[in-house]
C-alpha cells in the first residue's frame, strides 16, 4: 500500500470514523440503553483484591488523561511550566510515575478477572478487547516516556496542532507522519479505544453527575447472611 | 440484542461510516501549496537565489547554467544523477561535501514551476529566497550564554515554539538530559561543522527554516528569530570544539528509578489514605450486618 495512503487512512480516515462513532454512538446508546451505562463493578464478587488493581489504575488514568486534555487544550501552560529543565523534569517524573501506577493496577485489574472464577464468569469479549487495548495503550505510552523523551514537550509542539487540525476538519498530518513508529502506534490506537469507548463498559466516565471521586463512603454487600 | 435494536444499531453504524469518510474525504483534501511556499518550506533551508551557496549551491540564473529537462531529472532523484557519474552533477556534489540533496515529495509534479519560479526571481536585484543576513561579527560570551539559555528553555522564544531541550541533548544539559523524541538526532554536541551545517551561515540559515520533517512542522508558525539563530549558532560552535557526548543511558535509568519511585510513593499514599475507609468504616459495616443476618 502506498505510504502517503496509509497515513492518509491512519491519521485522517480513522480518526474521523473513531470520532464520529464515539458521539452517535454514545448517543444512540444512551437513548437506547440508558441503564447500560454502567462501570459494572465486580466489588460485589470479589473485594480483597478489588482495591489493590482498581484504586492506583483509576487515579493513574485521571491523571494522564487531565495531563493530555492539557496540552490538547492549553499546550502554551505545558510550554511555559516546561521553561526550566528542573520543572521540565518533575512533570516528565510525574507523569512516568502516574504512568506505571495506571500500568500496575490495569495488569491486576486483568489478573484479578483471569483467576477470579466468578468474576471470569461475568466479563464479556468486549471485556478482554477492551483490557487488551488499553494495556497495550498504556505499555506503548510509559515506553514512549521512557524511550522518546520529553513527551510533554513535543506532544505541546506537534501533536496539539494536528490534533487541532483534525477538529477544525483542516487535518495536516505533516505533524505526525515523520513521528518515532512507537509514537504512530499510540495514536492510532488512541483513536481506536475512542470509537470501541461506546462500546464498553468506559461510558460510565460520561454519566453524569460522577461523584466517585468525591462520594461517601459506600457499602455493596450481599444482603443479610453473609455469603 | 433484539432484532429492532440491531437494525437500529446497523443503521446508527451505517451512518457514522458514511459521515465520517465523507469528512475525511472533504477535510483530507490536499490544500494548494503556492510554488514559492513549496520552495520556502522545502528548499530554502539549503539554497538561496542571489544570496551565496549554503549546504547547497546558489540557484541564481541556473536555468542559465543547465538546461530545464536535465535539471527536473537531478530534482527528481539527485543521488540517481550523481551516482550515474554525471559530470556536472558531481562537481555540485563535491562543493557541497558531498552531501546528497535529498529527493523531496512533490518536486516531481512541480518541477517546471520551481524553475519558473528560480527564473523569475533570479531577475530581480534582492529576491525573496536571498538567505538570513547572517552577521559576520566574532560571537561573545554573552551570544553563548543566551544560546544556552535558549536551548533550555530560561529564555523562551519569541514566537512561542518549544525549547531545542524538548527533543536535543547537549554535553551541558543538566542531570537528566535532554529529549529523544528522534534518538539518532538528540545529541546536537557536534552538529556544527557536520557537512551540512559546514559554516555559520549555512547553520543558520537551516536553523531558520530547519527542513528535517518533525521540526518544519513544529517551527512552521514559530519562527526563531536572527537573534535567535545568532544565539544559537555560537552556542553550538563552541559546543562543537570542546563538548562530549551526553550519557543518555545514565540519565534513562535515573528517570526511570525517578519514575517507580513516585509509583511506589503514590500506592503507599493510597493505602494510607483509604486505610480507616476500608478497614474501619466498611469492615465492621459488613460485619455488624452478617451478625443481625443470623
Amino acid at each position: 500500500m502506498d505510504k502517503s495512503f496509509f497515513d492518509q487512512f491512519l491519521f485522517v480516515i480513522l480518526p474521523y470514523l473513531s470520532l464520529f462513532t464515539f458521539f452517535l454512538m454514545t448517543v444512540y446508546r444512551y437513548r437506547a440503553q440508558s441503564f447500560s451505562y454502567s462501570s459494572l463493578s465486580s466489588q460485589f464478587l470479589e473485594n480483597e483484591h478489588h482495591f489493590w488493581a482498581v484504586v492506583p489504575f483509576h487515579y493513574g488514568v485521571l491523571v494522564i488523561t487531565v495531563g493530555h486534555l492539557v496540552a490538547i487544550f492549553i499546550p502554551r501552560s505545558i510550554l511555559l511550566w516546561n521553561s526550566h529543565p528542573l520543572r521540565l523534569y518533575i512533570l516528565e517524573i510525574s507523569a512516568l510515575a502516574f504512568g506505571l501506577l495506571t500500568l500496575i493496577g490495569l495488569v491486576g485489574i486483568v489478573i484479578r478477572r483471569a483467576t477470579t472464577t466468578r468474576i471470569r464468569k461475568v466479563t464479556s469479549p468486549t471485556d478482554w478487547i477492551l483490557f487488551a487495548m488499553l494495556l497495550a495503550l498504556v505499555v506503548s505510552g510509559v515506553a514512549m516516556a521512557l524511550l522518546h523523551p520529553w513527551g510533554s514537550s513535543w506532544f505541546a509542539s506537534n501533536l496539539t496542532p494536528y490534533l487541532w487540525s483534525i477538529f477544525k476538519l483542516n487535518p495536516d498530518i505533516t505533524y505526525v507522519t515523520s513521528m518515532p513508529a512507537l509514537v504512530k502506534f499510540h495514536i492510532v490506537l488512541a483513536f481506536l479505544t475512542v470509537g470501541f469507548f461506546p462500546f464498553t463498559r468506559l461510558v460510565h466516565i460520561l454519566v453524569i453527575p460522577n461523584p466517585y471521586l468525591w462520594r461517601k463512603p459506600q457499602v455493596v454487600r450481599w444482603y443479610g447472611k453473609k455469603q | 440484542m433484539s432484532p429492532p435494536l440491531f437494525r437500529r444499531c446497523e443503521a446508527a453504524a451505517t451512518l457514522t461510516l458514511v459521515v465520517s469518510l465523507l469528512v475525511a474525504v472533504v477535510a483530507g483534501e490536499a490544500v494548494a501549496q503556492d510554488t514559492a511556499d513549496y520552495f520556502r518550506a522545502n528548499c530554502k533551508a539549503c539554497h538561496t537565489i542571489g544570496g551565496g551557496p549554503l549546504s547547497g549551491p546558489d540557484l541564481k540564473d541556473v536555468t542559465e547554467r543547465k538546461d530545464r529537462e536535465w535539471l527536473i531529472r537531478f530534482m527528481r532523484d539527485p543521488k540517481a544523477v550523481i551516482d550515474s557519474g554525471d559530470e556536472y552533477a558531481q562537481k555540485i556534489w563535491k562543493d557541497s561535501r558531498e552531501v546528497y540533496m535529498p529527493a523531496l515529495p512533490g518536486v516531481a509534479e512541480r518541477g517546471e514551476e520551481l524553475l519558473n519560479l528560480i527564473e523569475a526571481e533570479s531577475k530581480l536585484e534582492q529576491s525573496q529566497f536571498k538567505g538570513l543576513p547572517v552577521s559576520d561579527r566574532p560571537f561573545t560570551d554573552e551570544d553563548r550564554k543566551k544560546g544556552r539559555q535558549i536551548f533550555l528553555g530560561t529564555q523562551r522564544l519569541e514566537a512561542g515554539g518549544a525549547a531545542c531541550i524538548s527533543c536535543h541533548s547537549m554535553h551541558d544539559t543538566p542531570t537528566l538530559g535532554g529529549g529523544r523524541l528522534v534518538p539518532e538526532k538528540s545529541d546536537l554536541t557536534q552538529v556544527f561543522g557536520q557537512p551540512e551545517h559546514r559554516d555559520r551561515k549555512a547553520f543558520s540559515n537551516w536553523l531558520a527554516d530547519p527542513p528535517s520533517p518533525n521540526m518544519k512542522a513544529a517551527f512552521r508558525d514559530h519562527r526563531l528569530t536572527a537573534d535567535e539563530v545568532h544565539a544559537l549558532v555560537a552556542y553550538f560552535e563552541d559546543a562543537s570544539k570542546r563538548g562530549t557526548a551526553a550519557q543518555p543511558v545514565v540519565a534513562r535509568i535515573a528517570f526511570l528509578l525517578s519514575g517507580l519511585a513516585g509509583a511506589v510513593v503514590l500506592i503507599f499514599s493510597f493505602d494510607a489514605i483509604w486505610k480507616r475507609r476500608f478497614h474501619a468504616v466498611r469492615r465492621p459495616l459488613v460485619d455488624a450486618n452478617a451478625t443481625r443476618g443470623h
